[in-house]
């Protein structure tokens, strides 16, 4: 004769518990898969000493070569108007030029820096410059011939640069 | 084109900037490529091939050419 044990009461049965460690629900025990490529590239610490320069490098030197080219433009047109009729004022009216063409030069540098996706948002730009610029001051000759007054070539580069900054932004804008 | 930039990276868990990095690009050049904006050069196709260690063809798909 074989005993036969009761069911047992089911308030009585242990219930399982829901994670192999019942102290920390958090703790994985199951290392995760090995990945076959290495991790993030390693971050190098940053240098708040330096991280400025590095960072805005372009910016600071752009800024910087502004800077030169308006004070020596400054300094021209005082020396020009303190001597209008002296033989060497066309040496003094020229000199601005060796600053700008450092801008020039500066811009050349950051444009060869670029990447190739952003090297062709500012073909795009110079593009959009280029045209317009052209459309514009065509479109301001007739007028001038229709008698609007005459203004200075001095307004052409400036509307090329405020044009260009457009034109970037509305492609890079595009190529977000 | 489209490519499957986002799915490759995403398995590797890196970072826009983290690819962009190891590129040698920007990080918005590899945002216009992931989005089908900008298509790579092949010298920067192949680095992509190289960096995910698969080939052009498993990364881009061409357009199907219009009849």
């Amino acid at each position: 004769m074989t005993e036969q044990t009761p069911n047992p009461n089911p308030a009585d049965v242990p219930v399982d518990p829901p994670f192999t460690h019942s102290a920390s629900p958090f703790i994985r025990t199951e290392a995760p898969a090995p990945v076959a490529f290495d991790s993030r590239p390693n971050q190098t610490p940053t240098a708040p000493i330096y991280s400025t320069w590095v960072t805005y490098r372009a910016q600071i030197e752009f800024g910087l070569t502004m800077l030169a080219y308006l004070m020596v433009l400054v300094g021209s047109v005082t020396v020009l108007q303190a001597n209008p009729e002296a033989s060497w004022r066309y040496y003094v009216a020229v000199l601005p030029l060796i600053p700008a063409g450092l801008v020039i030069w500066l811009f050349m540098r950051s444009l060869a820096r670029l990447d190739e996706s952003q090297k062709r948002i500012q073909v795009q730009a110079f593009g959009f410059a280029l045209g317009a610029t052209a459309l514009l001051t065509f479109g301001y000759g007739f007028l001038e011939g229709a008698g609007m007054p005459h203004l200075s070539w001095t307004y052409v580069l400036p509307l090329i640069a405020v044009l260009w900054a457009l034109g970037a932004a509305v492609f890079k804008w595009r190529h977000r | 084109m489209k490519n499957r930039l986002r799915v490759l990276r995403a398995e590797l868990a890196w970072s826009q900037a983290d690819l962009a990095q190891r590129l040698g690009v920007s990080r918005q050049t590899v945002n216009a490529i992931e989005t089908g904006k900008y298509d790579p050069s092949l010298p920067l196709a192949f680095s992509l091939a190289r960096t995910f260690k698969r080939q052009i063809e498993e990364i881009f798909e061409a357009e199907a050419r219009r009849a």
